[in-house]
């Protein structure tokens, strides 16, 4: 008896061996293939559109690195406009360098963030959602006050570009796939550290976290500093990228969407904001009609999730799965009673 | 004296949870803390732990004044507690639940975490030694993997206090830690009460059965958010206001 479990544990070690190396190679498999799209179909308005989602998984997933810790900010697009705003008037009013603007950008981002995390550590659950609605849409008001400096109602315009005037599309393309690997590596390993885990402990009693000697609230202000950090890096890369800023793409809608992308996709784990994004902004994309309805589309997508699918999207092979298998226990009952 | 509180009192708002209350423990004591329900026995816990302000008096643990101090402060300083209604991190297993309470000893740096260094790595490693160490004394080995929330209530009662010896304390104070267990299970955490003790920890214990008595070295019976009897076991069992206080007064007569 004993002999055999030893031996099945010797035979199913390289196969544990084999798994652990299963999953990084199919997302590298991913990313390379996303990579060769330009071979494929190299027009610029398709790279053009993943670049979009490149930046908005990045700043998805970074809203759910504020999420793990039991927080629900409703201004995580208010924190993308301010890495954006950041980056544009310092490049456009001190002609700083994008590989300068970008980091700094991405850093005060945080630094507000923290800052206003610091009294909102204190709030839970709806008046958080409400104090942070309303910074979010406050901030856009500051940027419509900003008159000439942010560029106001009409929007900012000359941005210095990333890459030189002129540069193909698909040097941006290899950019953002480059800085969306790194931001994603960067945010997994902080949910699956100790620090990851400590934010969703802290998510599930904050009672018994803080009873364990865990400093909740300034836990709970890193995770916003962390996630601000990486709204904010995606927000100015765009705004190098787009050039020109409009205060409108970064009002409560676009808060609504990220929102949106993190609850389709699936709030419980870490692949459930990258799908969300990708499905949500990529598949209006494939029509023209099916742009025009995309917020009710969501939105019945949305519904369904919520009632069908607690996990999300990225819970919907499980779904399946665990639905056939039911079915088919629940035909054997109906088999061996037909007997 | 390891613990002592003077003149404690918490008002919410016109009443008096908890008022003018005196206690003292001293180390390596099970001191228990019995009263009838809405005494004021958990109001004291959260107030000695920092959970809620208190409105006047001292706390005083091994010589620092510890009042107004925050739970993570108070737990940094080696109070560990339990819960009566006792709130667990659900969502993960029983191994999990413990090795994310060991936060304070050993603690590892942000950075050293993130960056995945030796040190961090030689602390987890401890940390995965010591969990199943104490997940061994409270009789939870078994069940390590299963997640918190589809324990048995009296296996959740345990893994409270398993959290709570994973900040390594030198008080622990234990809100009912026999609610809801059958007598199989009262015996046992009695023994693992026991055998901590001996190893050089502290207790008060917050408790409505009984049973707990022939544990304690001294009873500090509360009524009305007031002390109204201390003493051995023995002599609070036979003090008159106690058997009022539980009984009503014609028993007492």
């Amino acid at each position: 008896m004993s002999n055999n479990q030893l031996s099945a544990s010797a035979t199913s070690e390289p196969a544990i061996d084999k798994r652990k190396w299963l999953k990084p190679s199919i997302l590298a498999g991913i990313v390379v293939l996303i990579a060769l799209l330009p071979m494929i179909h190299g027009s610029n308005y398709i790279m053009h559109i993943f670049i979009l989602t490149f930046i908005y998984i990045i700043a998805a997933v970074s809203l759910r690195t504020i999420t793990i810790s039991g927080q629900f900010p409703l201004a995580h697009a208010a924190f993308m406009g301010i890495g954006a705003y950041l980056a544009g008037m310092a490049s456009k009013w001190l002609g700083w360098p994008s590989w300068l603007t970008i980091p700094s950008a991405a850093i005060v981002t945080a630094g507000i963030g923290m800052l206003i995390g610091y009294p909102f550590a204190r709030l839970r659950a709806l008046y958080y959602a409400m104090g942070s609605l309303f910074f979010g849409i406050g901030v856009i008001y500051i940027v419509y006050a900003g008159g000439i400096w942010s560029g106001g109602y009409a929007g900012l315009t000359a941005i210095g570009p990333l890459f030189p005037l002129g540069t193909s599309k698909i040097y941006y393309y290899y950019f953002f796939i480059g800085l969306t690997v790194v931001c994603l590596l960067a945010l997994y390993r902080f949910e699956f550290c100790r620090i990851g885990t400590t934010l969703k402990a802290i998510a599930q009693s904050h009672l018994v976290a803080s009873s364990v000697g865990i400093n909740e609230g300034w836990y709970r202000i890193l995770a916003v500093g962390v996630g601000c950090f990486f709204a904010g890096l995606a927000g100015a890369s765009y705004a190098h990228y787009n050039m020109v800023l409009s205060p409108a793409s970064f009002g409560f809608m676009a808060t609504l969407w990220l929102v949106m992308y993190v609850l389709i996709g699936g709030i419980d784990s870490f692949a459930g904001p990258i799908i969300g994004t990708a499905i949500l902004v990529l598949l209006p994309e494939f029509s023209r009609d099916l742009k025009v309805y995309s917020p009710f589309l969501s939105a019945v997508l949305l519904l369904i999730v919520v009632f069908l699918m607690p996990q999300g999207l990225v819970g919907l092979p499980r779904l399946i799965r665990s639905w056939y298998s039911e079915r088919k226990k629940g035909k054997k009952i109906a088999h061996v009673s037909g007997n | 004296m390891f613990l002592e509180t003077k003149g404690l009192t918490k008002y919410f708002g016109g009443l008096a949870a908890v008022s003018q209350f005196d206690m003292w423990v001293n180390e390596g004591e099970i001191v228990g803390l019995i009263g009838p329900n809405g005494a004021g026995k958990t109001t004291l816990f959260n107030l000695m732990t920092g959970v809620i302000r208190l409105t006047k008096g001292q706390i005083i643990f091994d010589g620092k004044d510890i009042t107004g101090k925050k739970p993570h402060q108070v737990a940094e300083l080696g109070i560990g507690r339990t819960f009566q209604l006792n709130p667990l991190f659900a969502n993960f297993t029983v191994l999990e639940n413990v090795r994310a309470s060991f936060h304070l000893h050993p603690r590892s740096s942000l950075l050293d975490i993130y960056f995945n260094t030796k040190k961090y790595r030689r602390n987890e490693a401890y940390i995965l030694e010591q969990s199943l160490e104490i997940l061994q004394l409270v009789g939870l080995d078994k069940v390590k993997d299963d997640l918190a929330k589809n324990l048995p209530h009296g296996y959740q009662k345990m893994l409270g206090m398993a959290r709570a010896l994973a900040t390594k304390p030198r008080l622990l104070l234990l809100d009912e830690p026999l609610g809801g267990m059958n007598p199989d299970e009262i015996d046992f955490t009695k023994a693992a009460i026991k055998k901590t003790q001996q190893q050089g920890m502290t207790f008060v214990v917050v408790e409505h059965n009984m049973q707990i008595m022939d544990l304690c070295d001294r009873v500090v019976v509360i009524n009305f958010g007031q002390k109204i009897a201390e003493g051995l076991p023995k002599e609070v069992r036979e003090n008159k206001d106690v058997i009022q206080a539980y009984f009503g007064r014609e028993h007492a007569a």
